[in-house]
Protein backbone atom coordinates (compact mmCIF):
# COMPACT_ATOMS: atom_id res chain seq x y z
CA UNK A 1 0.00 0.00 0.00
CA UNK A 2 2.66 2.70 1.06
CA UNK A 3 5.04 3.29 -1.78
CA UNK A 4 8.10 3.41 -1.27
CA UNK A 5 9.85 6.95 -2.72
CA UNK A 6 11.31 6.63 -6.01
CA UNK A 7 15.05 6.85 -5.42
CA UNK A 8 15.51 10.99 -6.70
CA UNK A 9 18.55 11.75 -8.84
CA UNK A 10 20.90 14.23 -7.15
CA UNK A 11 19.97 17.89 -8.39
CA UNK A 12 22.07 19.37 -5.78
CA UNK A 13 25.75 18.57 -5.80
CA UNK A 14 25.79 19.05 -1.87
CA UNK A 15 26.53 16.46 0.73
CA UNK A 16 24.10 14.83 2.73
CA UNK A 17 23.00 17.64 5.73
CA UNK A 18 20.19 16.16 7.19
CA UNK A 19 19.61 12.09 7.22
CA UNK A 20 16.62 10.61 9.05
CA UNK A 21 17.17 6.75 9.66
CA UNK A 22 13.90 4.77 10.43
CA UNK A 23 12.62 7.15 12.67
CA UNK A 24 9.91 6.42 15.27
CA UNK A 25 8.42 8.52 17.69
CA UNK A 26 5.31 7.39 19.44
CA UNK A 27 3.33 9.52 22.27
CA UNK A 28 1.21 8.12 25.25
CA UNK A 29 -2.06 7.62 25.12
CA UNK A 30 -4.44 8.29 28.49
CA UNK A 31 -3.98 4.71 29.40
CA UNK A 32 -0.31 3.82 28.72
CA UNK A 33 -1.10 2.57 24.98
CA UNK A 34 1.71 4.03 22.49
CA UNK A 35 0.89 4.92 19.71
CA UNK A 36 2.92 5.84 16.70
CA UNK A 37 2.80 9.72 15.44
CA UNK A 38 5.39 9.13 13.07
CA UNK A 39 6.77 5.28 12.20
CA UNK A 40 10.04 4.20 10.41
CA UNK A 41 10.62 7.73 8.50
CA UNK A 42 13.24 8.04 6.30
CA UNK A 43 15.02 10.53 4.47
CA UNK A 44 17.56 12.78 3.37
CA UNK A 45 18.45 16.57 2.91
CA UNK A 46 21.52 17.66 0.61
CA UNK A 47 23.18 21.07 1.90
CA UNK A 48 21.26 23.78 0.33
CA UNK A 49 18.15 22.44 -0.41
CA UNK A 50 14.67 23.50 0.23
CA UNK A 51 12.65 20.68 1.64
CA UNK A 52 8.59 20.73 2.78
CA UNK A 53 6.93 18.38 4.76
CA UNK A 54 3.75 18.20 3.79
CA UNK A 55 0.66 16.20 4.99
CA UNK A 56 -2.95 16.53 6.64
CA UNK A 57 -2.74 18.07 10.10
CA UNK A 58 -2.47 15.40 12.92
CA UNK A 59 0.07 13.35 10.33
CA UNK A 60 3.54 14.04 12.66
CA UNK A 61 5.27 16.79 10.23
CA UNK A 62 5.77 18.70 13.27
CA UNK A 63 7.23 16.06 15.16
CA UNK A 64 9.25 14.63 12.90
CA UNK A 65 10.68 18.72 12.51
CA UNK A 66 11.10 18.64 15.83
CA UNK A 67 12.75 15.54 15.68
CA UNK A 68 15.74 16.90 13.97
CA UNK A 69 15.15 20.09 16.23
CA UNK A 70 16.20 17.90 18.77
CA UNK A 71 13.56 18.99 20.82
CA UNK A 72 11.89 15.43 20.68
CA UNK A 73 13.56 11.75 20.84
CA UNK A 74 12.91 9.37 18.56
CA UNK A 75 12.07 6.17 19.84
CA UNK A 76 13.79 4.20 17.28
CA UNK A 77 16.16 5.25 14.64
CA UNK A 78 18.00 8.27 14.62
CA UNK A 79 18.50 11.58 13.10
CA UNK A 80 21.85 12.80 11.86
CA UNK A 81 23.03 16.26 10.91
CA UNK A 82 25.76 17.21 9.51
CA UNK A 83 27.36 13.51 10.76
CA UNK A 84 26.27 13.53 14.22
CA UNK A 85 23.46 12.42 15.42
CA UNK A 86 20.97 14.65 17.35
CA UNK A 87 20.71 14.51 20.97
CA UNK A 88 19.17 18.20 22.01
CA UNK A 89 18.93 21.30 20.18
CA UNK A 90 21.81 24.00 18.89
CA UNK A 91 22.63 26.86 17.44
CA UNK A 92 23.37 24.37 14.40
CA UNK A 93 19.92 24.33 13.78
CA UNK A 94 18.00 27.86 13.91
CA UNK A 95 14.19 26.93 14.08
CA UNK A 96 11.23 28.94 13.32
CA UNK A 97 7.80 28.26 15.26
CA UNK A 98 3.98 28.32 14.01
CA UNK A 99 4.14 31.22 16.71
CA UNK A 100 7.03 34.15 16.72
CA UNK A 101 7.97 32.66 20.28
CA UNK A 102 10.12 35.87 20.47
CA UNK A 103 11.17 37.19 23.96
CA UNK A 104 8.31 39.96 24.92
CA UNK A 105 11.23 41.68 27.69
CA UNK A 106 13.59 42.27 24.80
CA UNK A 107 13.35 44.79 21.81
CA UNK A 108 13.58 43.32 17.97
CA UNK A 109 17.67 44.02 17.72
CA UNK A 110 18.23 42.15 21.36
CA UNK A 111 15.65 39.51 20.31
CA UNK A 112 17.79 38.95 17.59
CA UNK A 113 21.71 39.39 18.96
CA UNK A 114 20.50 36.74 21.87
CA UNK A 115 22.12 34.41 19.60
CA UNK A 116 25.07 35.23 18.61
CA UNK A 117 25.51 36.82 22.25
CA UNK A 118 24.92 33.01 23.72
CA UNK A 119 27.96 32.03 21.19
CA UNK A 120 30.18 34.30 23.07
CA UNK A 121 30.51 37.30 20.98
CA UNK A 122 31.16 40.74 22.27
CA UNK A 123 27.73 42.87 22.84
CA UNK A 124 28.89 45.16 19.66
CA UNK A 125 29.88 42.23 17.36
CA UNK A 126 26.18 40.63 18.55
CA UNK A 127 24.81 43.80 17.53
CA UNK A 128 26.11 43.84 14.37
CA UNK A 129 25.09 40.94 13.17
CA UNK A 130 21.38 41.52 14.59
CA UNK A 131 21.31 45.32 12.32
CA UNK A 132 22.40 43.34 9.21
CA UNK A 133 19.91 40.73 9.96
CA UNK A 134 17.22 43.19 10.54
CA UNK A 135 18.14 45.08 7.65
CA UNK A 136 17.12 42.08 5.64
CA UNK A 137 14.03 41.07 6.89
CA UNK A 138 13.35 45.28 6.54
CA UNK A 139 12.55 46.05 9.95
CA UNK A 140 15.64 48.44 10.60
CA UNK A 141 12.72 51.07 11.62
CA UNK A 142 11.15 48.78 14.65
CA UNK A 143 15.27 47.84 15.85
CA UNK A 144 13.93 48.85 19.11
CA UNK A 145 10.58 48.19 19.32
CA UNK A 146 9.51 45.62 21.59
CA UNK A 147 7.63 42.79 19.80
CA UNK A 148 4.05 43.27 21.54
CA UNK A 149 4.39 46.35 19.56
CA UNK A 150 4.65 44.51 16.18
CA UNK A 151 2.04 43.21 13.71
CA UNK A 152 2.23 38.96 13.03
CA UNK A 153 4.26 38.90 9.95
CA UNK A 154 6.49 41.65 11.45
CA UNK A 155 6.90 39.38 14.56
CA UNK A 156 7.78 36.78 12.57
CA UNK A 157 9.86 38.17 10.65
CA UNK A 158 11.85 38.85 13.77
CA UNK A 159 11.58 35.28 14.11
CA UNK A 160 13.50 34.44 11.06
CA UNK A 161 15.91 36.69 11.97
CA UNK A 162 16.40 35.38 15.08
CA UNK A 163 16.75 31.98 13.65
CA UNK A 164 19.58 33.14 11.29
CA UNK A 165 21.88 34.82 13.85
CA UNK A 166 23.60 31.59 14.49
CA UNK A 167 24.61 31.28 10.98
CA UNK A 168 22.74 28.53 10.95
CA UNK A 169 23.00 25.75 8.36
CA UNK A 170 19.91 24.25 8.85
CA UNK A 171 17.00 26.25 9.57
CA UNK A 172 13.89 24.49 10.85
CA UNK A 173 10.39 26.21 10.39
CA UNK A 174 7.24 24.87 11.27
CA UNK A 175 4.06 25.80 9.60
CA UNK A 176 5.85 29.23 9.80
CA UNK A 177 3.10 31.41 8.09
CA UNK A 178 0.28 29.32 8.71
CA UNK A 179 -0.94 31.89 11.84
CA UNK A 180 -0.74 34.82 9.29
CA UNK A 181 -3.46 36.34 6.81
CA UNK A 182 -3.34 35.35 2.98
CA UNK A 183 -2.02 38.25 1.87
CA UNK A 184 0.75 39.00 3.99
CA UNK A 185 1.66 34.96 3.80
CA UNK A 186 2.16 35.36 0.44
CA UNK A 187 4.49 38.21 1.10
CA UNK A 188 6.57 36.05 3.39
CA UNK A 189 6.84 33.58 1.20
CA UNK A 190 8.28 35.19 -1.37
CA UNK A 191 10.96 37.28 1.18
CA UNK A 192 11.52 33.87 2.39
CA UNK A 193 12.37 32.82 -0.71
CA UNK A 194 14.73 35.58 -1.48
CA UNK A 195 16.41 35.67 1.82
CA UNK A 196 16.99 31.61 1.20
CA UNK A 197 19.17 32.65 -2.56
CA UNK A 198 21.03 34.92 -0.26
CA UNK A 199 22.01 32.64 1.86
CA UNK A 200 23.90 29.16 1.93
CA UNK A 201 21.17 27.66 4.61
CA UNK A 202 19.50 24.52 3.91
CA UNK A 203 15.78 24.52 4.77
CA UNK A 204 13.22 22.13 5.55
CA UNK A 205 9.69 23.71 5.93
CA UNK A 206 6.60 22.01 7.49
CA UNK A 207 2.82 22.82 5.78
CA UNK A 208 -0.49 21.78 5.06
CA UNK A 209 -0.78 23.98 2.34
CA UNK A 210 0.11 22.84 -0.74
CA UNK A 211 0.24 25.91 -3.12
CA UNK A 212 3.23 27.15 -0.54
CA UNK A 213 4.86 23.68 -0.34
CA UNK A 214 4.84 23.74 -4.40
CA UNK A 215 6.23 27.39 -4.58
CA UNK A 216 8.79 27.05 -2.11
CA UNK A 217 10.35 23.47 -2.24
CA UNK A 218 12.90 21.45 -4.60
CA UNK A 219 11.18 18.18 -3.24
CA UNK A 220 7.93 18.29 -1.33
CA UNK A 221 8.25 15.13 1.02
CA UNK A 222 4.54 14.11 1.01
CA UNK A 223 2.95 12.22 4.48
CA UNK A 224 0.41 10.03 5.23
CA UNK A 225 -1.79 10.85 8.41
CA UNK A 226 -1.92 8.50 11.48
CA UNK A 227 0.88 6.94 11.93
CA UNK A 228 2.85 9.54 9.64
CA UNK A 229 5.11 7.71 6.74
CA UNK A 230 6.61 9.72 3.56
CA UNK A 231 4.51 8.67 0.67
CA UNK A 232 6.24 10.15 -1.90
CA UNK A 233 8.84 12.51 -2.76
CA UNK A 234 7.74 14.77 -5.26
CA UNK A 235 10.67 16.59 -7.48
CA UNK A 236 9.63 20.29 -8.11
CA UNK A 237 11.45 21.40 -11.08
CA UNK A 238 9.95 24.96 -11.38
CA UNK A 239 12.78 27.18 -12.63
CA UNK A 240 14.01 30.09 -9.80
CA UNK A 241 13.51 32.70 -8.58
CA UNK A 242 10.24 32.00 -8.49
CA UNK A 243 7.16 34.60 -7.63
CA UNK A 244 3.60 34.53 -6.75
CA UNK A 245 2.88 34.47 -10.86
CA UNK A 246 4.33 30.86 -10.13
CA UNK A 247 1.59 29.79 -9.09
CA UNK A 248 -0.66 30.67 -12.33
CA UNK A 249 2.03 27.84 -14.60
CA UNK A 250 1.18 24.66 -15.65
CA UNK A 251 3.51 23.09 -14.32
CA UNK A 252 2.93 24.47 -11.16
CA UNK A 253 -0.98 23.48 -11.54
CA UNK A 254 0.39 19.85 -12.69
CA UNK A 255 2.43 19.42 -9.56
CA UNK A 256 -0.64 21.12 -7.48
CA UNK A 257 -2.62 18.35 -8.33
CA UNK A 258 -0.28 15.48 -7.95
CA UNK A 259 0.00 16.98 -4.55
CA UNK A 260 -3.68 17.39 -3.66
CA UNK A 261 -5.02 14.48 -4.81
CA UNK A 262 -2.50 12.15 -2.17
CA UNK A 263 -3.31 14.48 0.09
CA UNK A 264 -7.02 14.00 -0.59
CA UNK A 265 -6.73 10.28 -0.61
CA UNK A 266 -4.77 10.75 3.03
CA UNK A 267 -7.35 12.65 4.23
CA UNK A 268 -10.59 10.42 3.10
CA UNK A 269 -8.66 7.31 4.85
CA UNK A 270 -8.18 9.09 7.89
CA UNK A 271 -11.96 10.41 8.11
CA UNK A 272 -12.94 6.42 7.59
CA UNK A 273 -10.66 5.23 9.91
CA UNK A 274 -12.42 7.44 12.04
CA UNK A 275 -15.51 6.68 11.91
CA UNK A 276 -14.68 3.02 12.14
CA UNK A 277 -13.09 3.16 15.39
CA UNK B 1 -35.47 45.40 -2.66
CA UNK B 2 -35.54 48.23 -5.14
CA UNK B 3 -36.47 51.18 -2.18
CA UNK B 4 -33.42 50.59 0.14
CA UNK B 5 -31.54 54.03 0.14
CA UNK B 6 -27.90 53.50 0.44
CA UNK B 7 -25.49 56.75 1.94
CA UNK B 8 -24.36 56.96 -1.57
CA UNK B 9 -25.07 60.42 -2.34
CA UNK B 10 -24.01 62.33 1.24
CA UNK B 11 -22.09 65.28 0.35
CA UNK B 12 -18.41 65.60 0.93
CA UNK B 13 -17.84 66.98 4.65
CA UNK B 14 -16.29 70.73 4.31
CA UNK B 15 -12.94 70.46 6.64
CA UNK B 16 -13.15 71.14 10.01
CA UNK B 17 -16.90 70.52 10.36
CA UNK B 18 -16.19 67.73 12.71
CA UNK B 19 -14.55 69.94 15.14
CA UNK B 20 -17.45 71.78 17.05
CA UNK B 21 -19.03 68.58 18.10
CA UNK B 22 -15.25 66.60 18.59
CA UNK B 23 -14.58 70.25 21.39
CA UNK B 24 -17.97 69.24 23.42
CA UNK B 25 -17.40 65.57 23.93
CA UNK B 26 -13.64 66.62 24.74
CA UNK B 27 -15.04 69.16 27.50
CA UNK B 28 -17.99 66.58 28.93
CA UNK B 29 -14.93 64.10 29.53
CA UNK B 30 -12.80 66.67 30.85
CA UNK B 31 -15.73 68.06 33.27
CA UNK B 32 -16.58 64.69 34.11
CA UNK B 33 -13.05 63.42 35.18
CA UNK B 34 -12.41 66.84 37.33
CA UNK B 35 -15.55 65.83 39.27
CA UNK B 36 -14.52 62.71 39.88
CA UNK B 37 -10.85 63.55 41.00
CA UNK B 38 -12.99 66.14 43.35
CA UNK B 39 -15.01 63.73 44.81
CA UNK B 40 -11.65 61.48 45.34
CA UNK B 41 -9.55 64.79 47.57
CA UNK B 42 -12.64 65.34 49.69
CA UNK B 43 -13.16 61.71 50.92
CA UNK B 44 -10.50 61.93 53.77
CA UNK B 45 -11.50 65.67 54.87
CA UNK B 46 -15.22 64.93 55.09
CA UNK B 47 -13.97 61.56 56.70
CA UNK B 48 -12.65 63.87 59.26
CA UNK B 49 -14.81 66.59 59.67
CA UNK B 50 -17.71 63.26 60.22
CA UNK B 51 -15.48 62.07 63.49
CA UNK B 52 -14.78 66.11 64.79
CA UNK B 53 -18.12 67.10 64.90
CA UNK B 54 -19.53 63.60 66.92
CA UNK B 55 -16.58 64.24 69.16
CA UNK B 56 -17.47 67.35 70.00
CA UNK B 57 -20.88 66.49 70.35
CA UNK B 58 -19.75 64.17 73.22
CA UNK B 59 -22.08 61.76 72.16
CA UNK B 60 -19.14 59.28 72.56
CA UNK B 61 -16.64 58.84 75.68
CA UNK B 62 -14.07 61.69 74.30
CA UNK B 63 -11.14 59.68 76.10
CA UNK B 64 -11.75 56.27 74.41
CA UNK B 65 -12.63 58.83 70.62
CA UNK B 66 -10.43 61.74 70.47
CA UNK B 67 -11.52 64.48 67.96
CA UNK B 68 -9.14 64.44 64.98
CA UNK B 69 -7.89 68.13 66.32
CA UNK B 70 -6.25 65.95 69.58
CA UNK B 71 -4.90 63.05 67.49
CA UNK B 72 -3.20 65.81 65.29
CA UNK B 73 -1.80 67.71 68.48
CA UNK B 74 -0.79 63.87 69.89
CA UNK B 75 1.52 63.56 66.28
CA UNK B 76 2.84 66.63 66.31
CA UNK B 77 4.22 66.42 69.57
CA UNK B 78 5.31 62.81 68.67
CA UNK B 79 6.84 64.11 65.89
CA UNK B 80 8.66 67.17 67.68
CA UNK B 81 9.85 65.08 70.77
CA UNK B 82 12.21 63.16 68.39
CA UNK B 83 10.44 59.84 69.12
CA UNK B 84 8.68 59.24 65.98
CA UNK B 85 12.03 59.64 63.94
CA UNK B 86 13.22 56.59 66.38
CA UNK B 87 10.35 55.02 66.10
CA UNK B 88 9.71 55.38 62.31
CA UNK B 89 13.54 54.35 61.89
CA UNK B 90 12.87 51.17 64.30
CA UNK B 91 9.85 50.10 62.45
CA UNK B 92 10.96 50.35 58.85
CA UNK B 93 14.42 48.91 59.70
CA UNK B 94 12.99 45.83 60.46
CA UNK B 95 10.31 45.75 57.82
CA UNK B 96 13.33 46.29 55.05
CA UNK B 97 15.75 43.98 56.99
CA UNK B 98 12.73 40.95 57.05
CA UNK B 99 11.23 41.88 53.76
CA UNK B 100 14.44 41.83 51.87
CA UNK B 101 15.60 38.52 53.26
CA UNK B 102 12.71 36.79 53.33
CA UNK B 103 11.84 37.78 49.42
CA UNK B 104 15.62 37.00 48.44
CA UNK B 105 14.54 33.49 50.16
CA UNK B 106 11.34 33.14 48.76
CA UNK B 107 12.16 33.43 45.04
CA UNK B 108 15.37 31.42 45.68
CA UNK B 109 13.23 28.58 46.82
CA UNK B 110 10.62 29.18 44.47
CA UNK B 111 12.61 28.81 41.52
CA UNK B 112 13.88 25.44 43.01
CA UNK B 113 10.55 24.03 43.35
CA UNK B 114 9.19 25.25 40.10
CA UNK B 115 11.90 23.79 38.47
CA UNK B 116 12.63 20.05 40.31
CA UNK B 117 10.16 18.12 41.23
CA UNK B 118 12.31 16.58 43.02
CA UNK B 119 12.00 19.86 45.02
CA UNK B 120 8.59 20.29 44.83
CA UNK B 121 8.15 17.09 45.93
CA UNK B 122 10.45 17.14 48.82
CA UNK B 123 9.64 20.78 50.47
CA UNK B 124 6.37 21.30 49.12
CA UNK B 125 4.33 19.67 51.63
CA UNK B 126 6.17 21.03 54.53
CA UNK B 127 5.80 25.13 53.04
CA UNK B 128 1.96 24.20 52.44
CA UNK B 129 1.47 23.16 56.02
CA UNK B 130 3.85 25.75 57.28
CA UNK B 131 2.16 28.84 55.14
CA UNK B 132 -1.27 29.32 56.98
CA UNK B 133 0.33 29.55 60.87
CA UNK B 134 0.03 33.34 61.06
CA UNK B 135 3.13 34.67 62.47
CA UNK B 136 1.68 36.52 65.36
CA UNK B 137 1.61 32.73 66.56
CA UNK B 138 5.21 32.41 67.00
CA UNK B 139 5.57 35.55 68.80
CA UNK B 140 5.82 33.49 72.24
CA UNK B 141 8.55 30.70 70.72
CA UNK B 142 10.44 33.39 69.23
CA UNK B 143 10.90 35.41 72.69
CA UNK B 144 11.72 32.06 74.06
CA UNK B 145 14.33 31.39 71.08
CA UNK B 146 15.93 35.49 70.27
CA UNK B 147 14.98 36.69 73.33
CA UNK B 148 14.18 40.67 72.65
CA UNK B 149 17.01 41.06 70.02
CA UNK B 150 16.04 42.02 66.47
CA UNK B 151 16.85 39.20 65.07
CA UNK B 152 13.53 37.45 66.37
CA UNK B 153 11.72 40.52 64.76
CA UNK B 154 13.20 39.88 62.06
CA UNK B 155 12.47 36.48 61.84
CA UNK B 156 8.96 37.27 62.13
CA UNK B 157 9.03 39.37 59.11
CA UNK B 158 10.79 36.86 57.12
CA UNK B 159 8.59 34.30 58.05
CA UNK B 160 5.59 36.76 56.92
CA UNK B 161 7.03 37.35 53.74
CA UNK B 162 8.83 33.99 52.20
CA UNK B 163 5.62 31.88 52.03
CA UNK B 164 4.18 34.30 50.07
CA UNK B 165 6.70 35.23 48.09
CA UNK B 166 7.88 31.55 47.55
CA UNK B 167 4.45 30.27 46.48
CA UNK B 168 3.89 33.03 43.62
CA UNK B 169 7.57 32.46 42.08
CA UNK B 170 6.84 28.40 42.20
CA UNK B 171 3.76 29.01 40.34
CA UNK B 172 5.13 31.50 37.75
CA UNK B 173 8.07 29.71 37.07
CA UNK B 174 5.71 26.59 36.59
CA UNK B 175 4.21 28.68 34.21
CA UNK B 176 6.91 29.49 32.31
CA UNK B 177 6.45 29.35 28.33
CA UNK B 178 8.14 26.19 27.39
CA UNK B 179 7.71 27.50 24.01
CA UNK B 180 10.27 30.66 25.16
CA UNK B 181 12.59 27.84 27.09
CA UNK B 182 12.26 26.18 23.40
CA UNK B 183 13.58 29.36 21.47
CA UNK B 184 16.24 29.72 23.89
CA UNK B 185 17.60 25.92 23.54
CA UNK B 186 17.63 26.53 19.90
CA UNK B 187 19.51 29.47 19.92
CA UNK B 188 22.16 27.98 21.82
CA UNK B 189 21.42 29.07 25.80
CA UNK B 190 23.47 26.97 27.85
CA UNK B 191 21.25 25.21 30.40
CA UNK B 192 22.71 27.18 33.54
CA UNK B 193 22.06 30.35 31.75
CA UNK B 194 18.26 29.63 31.01
CA UNK B 195 16.89 30.39 34.67
CA UNK B 196 18.53 34.15 34.12
CA UNK B 197 17.54 34.55 30.65
CA UNK B 198 14.06 33.06 30.25
CA UNK B 199 12.80 31.43 33.46
CA UNK B 200 13.18 34.32 35.34
CA UNK B 201 11.68 36.99 33.67
CA UNK B 202 9.16 34.88 32.15
CA UNK B 203 7.92 34.41 35.90
CA UNK B 204 8.65 37.88 36.09
CA UNK B 205 5.00 39.11 36.30
CA UNK B 206 3.60 36.92 39.01
CA UNK B 207 6.90 37.43 41.25
CA UNK B 208 6.16 41.22 41.43
CA UNK B 209 2.56 40.16 42.51
CA UNK B 210 3.79 38.20 45.15
CA UNK B 211 6.54 40.42 46.25
CA UNK B 212 3.55 43.22 46.25
CA UNK B 213 1.32 41.27 48.26
CA UNK B 214 4.24 40.76 51.09
CA UNK B 215 4.66 44.53 51.15
CA UNK B 216 1.41 44.23 52.90
CA UNK B 217 2.35 41.15 55.09
CA UNK B 218 5.57 42.74 55.99
CA UNK B 219 3.63 45.78 57.70
CA UNK B 220 0.87 43.48 59.36
CA UNK B 221 3.81 41.23 60.63
CA UNK B 222 5.94 44.18 62.13
CA UNK B 223 2.76 44.63 64.58
CA UNK B 224 3.42 40.52 66.07
CA UNK B 225 7.30 41.68 65.64
CA UNK B 226 6.53 44.73 67.95
CA UNK B 227 4.27 42.66 70.16
CA UNK B 228 7.53 40.76 70.88
CA UNK B 229 8.94 43.07 73.02
CA UNK B 230 10.66 45.99 71.51
CA UNK B 231 12.71 49.78 72.40
CA UNK B 232 11.10 51.73 69.71
CA UNK B 233 8.79 51.29 66.73
CA UNK B 234 5.71 52.11 65.70
CA UNK B 235 3.62 49.73 67.46
CA UNK B 236 5.66 49.97 70.04
CA UNK B 237 4.95 53.34 70.76
CA UNK B 238 1.05 52.45 70.53
CA UNK B 239 0.93 49.94 73.21
CA UNK B 240 2.86 52.48 75.19
CA UNK B 241 0.17 55.30 74.77
CA UNK B 242 -2.50 52.71 75.56
CA UNK B 243 -0.82 51.59 79.03
CA UNK B 244 -0.52 55.66 79.58
CA UNK B 245 -4.22 55.98 78.14
CA UNK B 246 -2.89 58.56 75.57
CA UNK B 247 -5.88 57.64 73.19
CA UNK B 248 -4.37 60.90 70.84
CA UNK B 249 -1.40 59.06 70.58
CA UNK B 250 -2.77 55.70 69.97
CA UNK B 251 -4.70 57.06 67.08
CA UNK B 252 -1.87 58.77 65.90
CA UNK B 253 0.03 55.80 65.65
CA UNK B 254 -2.60 53.89 64.17
CA UNK B 255 -2.50 56.89 61.32
CA UNK B 256 1.52 56.42 61.08
CA UNK B 257 0.82 52.44 59.96
CA UNK B 258 -1.90 52.92 57.76
CA UNK B 259 -0.11 55.84 55.87
CA UNK B 260 3.52 54.08 56.06
CA UNK B 261 1.76 50.69 54.84
CA UNK B 262 -0.10 52.73 51.91
CA UNK B 263 3.10 54.81 51.08
CA UNK B 264 5.28 51.96 50.64
CA UNK B 265 2.40 50.00 48.75
CA UNK B 266 2.05 52.79 46.28
CA UNK B 267 6.18 53.14 45.88
CA UNK B 268 5.86 49.12 45.23
CA UNK B 269 3.23 50.06 42.29
CA UNK B 270 5.42 52.28 40.42
CA UNK B 271 8.49 50.40 40.96
CA UNK B 272 6.31 47.15 39.38
CA UNK B 273 5.64 48.56 35.95
CA UNK B 274 9.50 49.22 35.94
CA UNK B 275 10.18 46.24 37.04
CA UNK B 276 7.93 44.61 34.36
CA UNK B 277 8.66 47.06 31.30
CA UNK B 278 7.70 44.48 28.68
CA UNK B 279 3.61 45.16 29.85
Amino acid sequence: MIRKPAPIPLRQTGEVEIDVRDVTIAFERDGGELVPAVDRVSFQVRRGEFICLLGPSGCGKSTLLNAVAGFESPYEGEVVVAGKSVTGPGPDRGVVFQQPRLFPWKSVKANVAHGPRMAGKSRAEAGAIADELIEMVGLTRSANALPHTLSGGMQQRVAIARALANRPGILLMDEPFGALDAQTRSVMQESLLRLWAQLDTTILFVTHDIDEAVLLADRVLVMSAGPGRIIRDVAVDIPRPRTIETTLGADFQALRRECLDLIRQQSQKAFEGNTDA
Amino acid sequence: MADISTSAVVPPRAAGSLAASGAKRRRDARLRQRLNMAVGLVSIPLFLLLWQLIAQAKIVNPILFPAPTVVARAAMEWVASGEFAQDLAASLKRVATGYVVGSIVGVGCGLLTGRSAFFSGLLGPLFQVLRPIPPIAFVSIVILWFGLSESGKVFLIVWGVFFTVWLSTHLGVQKVDQGLVRAAQMLGTPRRRLVGEVVLLSALPFIVVGLRTAVGISFYTLVAAELAGAFAGIFYRIQLAQQNMQTGLVFAGLAALGLISFIADRCFAMLAQRLVWWR
